[in-house]
């Protein structure tokens, strides 16, 4: 039993769970001209995949919660997959052999960085779960389009697959290119799947805007993505390297493709940086005024302050073009343009994907790509911007969600509300904001996904979702009201089901000492009052569909009336409510797998955190006149404690709110 | 003392057809067909014959050796190392392509002329990619363009092509004596037409440029004037204005030669001109030293990729909307060859030369595959004009259409295909140039722009897209019969999704093609 589920099986397994939909998608497209085969042969081979999908996940999320991203109790500070197929073996870097694509010369030494984008994906705390969500929505998808697809059936599951596959890559993707690879790669499914099957008049538009403003995004991210790798090469000496400032000297080493390296780079050419300065300074101090070697020594300081701002110039950069893609595909509130259309016409399953999992795409590449590649800037402009346009989106997207007439359209807006404070939460940038988000992906997976699937019914049953049309389906549908419910109380936060949970640490996430009281208070006011708008139109909704008199459109040419729930719908909504219920209830199983990958994440910022205050307080004493006390920076080169874990930041921030800004205090060992 | 009277010389002028065996070949196939013209020749017969030419000249490639190690690149006309083999096998396999898509183009009485040009205008691009001196350069190029005069003429006798003939011969013609008048300052600035001698001399010229900030003028006026003649040859804007209506009105098949195979030529010439792709490296005579002509290129790249767009969307007209995406195109390997010629990378990163080569075949392959599909469905029964006529491919022509599709979300440069690649290669040079020049960030901003711009040329390749699978078809569905230009097409595309999914070992080609010069 150990054997079988032992990563050397797992890693094929995980390979299996990414490429089976592409050959599901090959079967339908050949074999399924008749569309009551085709959706047989769809809902059996999703069936297959969720199967084969909890054979790998099971195994992983006990494997990671075992370890826990810790070595010894200690945390790591990046990110450690598993089951990574071509793993070079030593089980120590997780990395993979299988490059695909050499920028420059292969490094021969063995378990080296290569500058080579690489097919490198595995597990890892924060993506095992997206990865389950992606096949049971997909099950989902296809179980809510039985009766939809009757033209051309076989293409349409067979996109649906494709789909599958494009995102299942992409949050698997441990490697830039790759993960940008499997992102644009979404467009095409989605750009056929809208265009082709769309249920309004203007679906041909609707998906040229989703594809070319999603396309439009992720080209600005590409070059942030570049840029990144460029600026970032690995340090020559390593990253655990204990002599710093001297990397700086020896030039630009293996350039590399790989998150968990560029996570490690990017902290550490800050440090570089940071320490180059700080000696420099210290030895302008200490060199007698008025002579030579003084004015030699402040020439050096000002190169390497020089030196410093134009690294932190180009990452600044950097950020805003890296988070340009992600915020598209969330989306945050100026850049939601494209949705309303896109959800609109899309086919109710299609909506359903686009929210549940798409919109992760972006999230989990703010998590995964930006945040940890870009942690100074995001620790100094993340809540400042994105966690406004976050705040402002709740509120915004929550008003808009009341304004619909069409049920589609309220939950799509509410999607937008709810990813808002998804983002919000996600730049608090604490550890109770990250798991939160991290949650709050899956959780409003769920939800979402669960509400579209309801959208989904009553499109099958009515061809309509327009809530003036629609009234009393209690009386008609009793299973369906009940699921209706279950799933619109979890949207909204009903403690006990599964959005309390992850919205609280959301909001808790904002109360942190560093950031400055009016602005997290501020932001956490406009989120809560975005959770107390979202009770308001969902209730608002379900009192007009389903409570009061029946109002329903009338039926076609003597068909009979629509009936309620199906076997296989109750199926898919009992799954959906069951798990709602269950991850409200005890979410601890899947905290608890996330921790350590969180702490990964929670670790690179507080460090950067740590040094956009010491810069600050240099800048200060510039300003005041006062000679910078320096202190000598000290950063365990390898591991940290697990106390940066969940248990909250690993020590007081400098700088907090109201005091003088003060030296900065070593990172407890 | 005459060059003559040199015997090492002209040692190197006699060995020197053993480095081109293979263009021979075609050249003496294309006057085989010539010589057959005159007599009757059918139209498959033409075919095998040029098919065969270009095959057989494949083979000697492959199988003759050529002699590296006793050419001295001062001395020799023609010069086998750099990018030269690699430049033969694109000529080569774009002449076995452009072969099968002349079937649609030779329903006239004049096949095996069409052919014979053909092969000719393949030897000529070939030989750009090797020729040593300004003599064979201009030579090699006049190859090239005057088979594509007859070529354009030949097929269509209507106005519109008579038209199109005219305006290319016309503004080619100015072009080469533009060229032709830049490589004169060159000779008169270096006293030799060898190319080795002539870069060598510019950029051993360079010490006394940092002495004087103005790069010596007359170098500058003859780079400038190459530029201008070689930015006919890729359609740079301003020199662009002949494309759109040369491509309306020319036959299918010489259209999809003409977007091709002037840019590899040009490109090649431009960067062996500018001091890059070749093994023994003369040194870079245009570093970011001084910015007269990196900023000259720059700009040009910049407005040959946004105009190009721009104009692109306006277009209803398939050809025209491939000129002006060419154009486009043209603009981001230009790139290239501004990274390439003035911003060597320090290490071993991506180069601009490599990205350059890798741009080209993508873009050969991508552009090559779309034309191959148009040629397929016009017949003489239907015209394929305008974007509205490709409406409902999906349904109709279900083959072509993936074809199609394939080849422009290439061109979109969505990954897994060969644009993407070819993208990001491009990208990853420009973006690694130095800050600390005196080019400044100019470069890191020239790959905003290109993202912008990729962005916008999105919008009209999803347009065609749209038409072709999410609108019903006009006109009921014809049966599709298999010809010559769809196995163009879908070796085309093909190709393009290989490069895309695995291109490492057409990287490392290119990699072996354009040995990285360092910086001075």
């Amino acid at each position: 039993m150990d054997d079988l589920f032992s990563p050397n099986v797992m890693r094929w397994v995980l390979l299996a769970v990414l490429a089976a939909p592409l050959a599901f998608a090959a079967v339908l497209a050949v074999g399924g001209g008749n569309a009551r085969v085709a959706r047989r042969l769809a809902g059996l081979l999703a069936a297959l995949h969720l199967g084969l999908t909890a054979c790998v996940v099971t195994p992983a999320a006990v494997m990671i919660a075992e370890y826990g991203g810790m070595n010894d109790g200690q945390a790591y500070k990046h990110f450690r997959p598993v089951f990574v197929p071509g793993d070079t073996g030593d089980g120590q870097e997780h990395r993979t052999a299988w490059s695909l694509f050499f920028v420059g010369k292969p490094n021969p030494a063995p378990n080296a960085p290569q500058p080579a984008v690489q097919f490198y994906i595995g597990l890892d705390g924060i993506n095992v779960w997206l990865v389950a969500l992606t096949s049971l929505m997909t099950y989902i998808a296809v179980a809510v389009s039985w009766g939809f697809a009757q033209e051309r059936a076989g293409a349409y599951y067979a996109w649906l697959f494709v789909l599958q596959s494009a995102v299942t890559g992409a949050f698997l993707s441990f490697d830039v290119i790759l993960f940008y690879v499997f992102f644009e790669l979404t467009l095409i499914p989605a750009f056929f799947l809208i265009g082709g099957w769309g249920v309004g008049g203007g679906k041909r538009d609707a998906a040229r805007k989703f594809f070319l403003y999603t396309l439009f995004g992720s080209l600005l991210s590409l070059v942030g993505l570049v840029g990144i790798v460029l600026t970032n090469p690995t340090p020559p000496g390593g990253w655990m390297n204990k002599t710093r400032g001297q990397a700086l000297k020896q030039g630009r080493g293996t350039i590399s493709f790989n998150v968990s390296d560029l996570m490690r780079s990017a902290a550490r050419w800050s440090d570089e940086h940071d320490s180059a300065v700080a000696e420099a300074s210290f030895k302008a101090e200490q060199t007698p005024k008025d002579t030579g070697r003084r004015e030699q020594a402040e020439k050096e300081l000002a190169d390497a302050t020089a030196a410093r701002t134009g690294y932190k110039t180009t990452q600044f950069w950097l950020f805003f073009l890296l988070v340009a893609g992600f915020v598209v595909k969330v989306p945050l509130v100026p850049f939601h343009t494209w949705l309303p259309a896109a959800y609109a016409e899309a086919p109710p399953a299609v909506t359903l994907l686009l929210s549940a999992l798409l919109a992760k795409l972006g999230t989990l590449g703010l998590l995964r790509i930006v945040i940890p590649l870009c942690p100074h800037m995001a620790a100094e402009y993340g809540l400042a911007v994105f966690g406004t346009l976050g705040a402002v989106g709740v509120v915004y997207a929550a008003f808009c969600a009341y304004a619909q007439k069409d049920v589609k359209m309220m939950a799509a807006y509410s999607s937008v509300s709810h990813l808002g404070l998804l983002a919000l939460g996600l730049f608090a940038l604490n550890p109770e904001g990250l798991t939160g988000a991290v949650l709050h992906m899956v959780n409003h997976g769920l939800t979402a996904g669960g509400l579209f699937a309801v959208v989904a019914i009553l499109y099958d049953r009515y061809r309509t979702t327009d809530m003036t049309h629609l009234g009393g389906l209690m009386a008609r549908h009793p299973a369906l009201a009940f699921f209706t419910v279950v799933i619109c109380l979890a949207g909204v936060g009903l403690p006990g089901l599964n959005n309390f949970v992850s919205e609280m640490m959301l909001i808790g996430a904002l109360f942190t000492p560093w950031n400055t009281a009016a602005m997290g208070y501020g932001l956490a006011v406009a989120a809560a009052a975005g959770i107390f708008l979202s009770a308001w139109y969902t209730f608002t909704m379900l009192r007009s569909v389903f409570f009061g008199p029946v109002r329903t459109p009338a039926l076609v040419d003597g068909t009979a009336a629509p009936a309620d729930l199906t076997g296989r719908e109750v199926i898919v909504f009992g799954l959906i409510a069951t798990l709602c219920l269950a991850l409200g209830l005890y979410p601890q199983p899947v905290l608890a797998v996330m921790k350590g990958d969180v702490a990964v994440v929670a670790y690179t910022l507080q460090s950067a955190r740590e040094s956009v205050n010491r810069e600050l307080a240099e800048a200060e004493n510039r300003v005041s006149g006062t000679t910078p006390t320096q202190q000598p920076i000290s950063m365990n080169p390898t591991l940290i404690p697990a106390g940066a874990g969940r248990g909250g930041p690993g020590g007081p921030p400098a700088g907090g709110p109201g005091g003088p800004p003060r030296p900065p205090q070593q990172p407890p060992r | 003392m005459t060059p003559l009277s040199n015997q090492a010389f002209v040692d190197h002028l006699t060995a020197s057809v053993q480095f081109v065996l293979p263009e021979v070949a075609l050249v003496g196939v294309a006057c085989l067909l010539f010589l057959v013209a005159a007599l009757r020749c059918s139209r498959p017969l033409a075919m095998v014959v040029a098919l065969l030419g270009v095959v057989g000249a494949g083979v000697i490639a492959a199988l003759v050796p050529e002699p590296v190690g006793r050419f001295e690149p001062s001395l020799a006309p023609i010069d086998p190392t750099g990018a030269a083999s690699f430049v033969r096998w694109l000529a080569l396999v774009a002449a076995a392509v452009y072969v099968l898509l002349g079937w649609a183009d030779t329903r006239t009485d004049t096949p095996a002329e069409y052919h014979a040009c053909l092969l000719v205008a393949a030897a000529g691009v070939s030989l750009v990619g090797r020729a040593n001196d300004l003599v064979s350069l201009f030579l090699a190029l006049e190859m090239l363009s005057i088979p594509t005069y007859v070529l354009l003429y030949l097929p269509s006798r209507t106005r519109a092509g008579q038209e199109s003939a005219m305006k290319y011969f016309l503004l080619s013609v100015l072009s080469s004596a533009v060229l032709l008048f830049g490589f004169s300052y060159l000779y008169g600035l270096a006293g030799s037409t060898n190319l080795h001698v002539v870069v060598s001399s510019l950029a051993a010229a360079a010490p006394h440029k940092d002495l004087d900030p103005a790069v010596s003028p007359l170098a500058a006026v003859a780079m400038v004037l190459v530029i201008a003649g070689l930015g006919f040859r890729v359609a740079a804007v301003p020199f662009h204005f002949y494309a759109p209506d040369v491509y309306e009105g020319g036959p299918t098949g010489v259209v999809a030669q003409l977007a091709f195979l002037p840019k590899v030529a040009g490109f090649v010439a431009l960067a062996r001109l500018l001091g890059v792709m070749s093994a023994h490296g003369g040194g870079l005579p245009y570093d970011t030293a001084h910015t007269l002509i990196p900023l000259t290129l720059w700009v040009v790249a910049v407005v040959t990729m946004s105009f190009g767009n721009l104009l692109a969307l306006l277009q209803d007209n398939l050809k025209r909307l491939f000129a002006y995406s060419g154009i486009a195109h043209g603009g981001y390997m230009l790139i290239g060859v501004l990274v390439a010629c003035t911003a060597p990378p320090a290490s071993a990163d991506q180069s601009g030369s490599d990205a350059l080569l890798f741009y080209l075949l993508a873009y050969g392959l991508m552009t090559v595959g779309a034309f191959a599909v148009l040629a397929h469905l016009s017949g003489p029964d239907r015209h394929v004009e305008t974007v509205d006529d490709l409406a409902g491919l999906g349904k109709t022509n279900p083959l072509a259409a993936a074809a199609l599709a394939v080849c422009l979300f290439s061109l979109i440069g969505l990954p897994l295909t060969a644009g993407f690649v070819g993208k990001l290669q491009l990208f990853l040079a420009a973006f690694q140039v130095p800050t600390d020049t005196k080019m400044k960030s100019l470069f890191q901003v020239l790959t905003v722009i290109a993202v912008v711009n990729a962005a916008v040329s999105a919008v009209y390749y999803l347009r065609i897209l749209g038409v072709l699978y999410l609108r019903a078809p006009f006109k009921p569905a014809q049966p599709t019969r298999t010809s010559p230009q769809l196995v163009a097409a879908v070796a085309c595309a093909a190709a393009t999704l290989v490069l895309g999914v695995y291109p490492q070992p057409f990287a490392e080609q290119t990699r072996k093609a354009a040995p990285v010069v360092a910086a001075r």
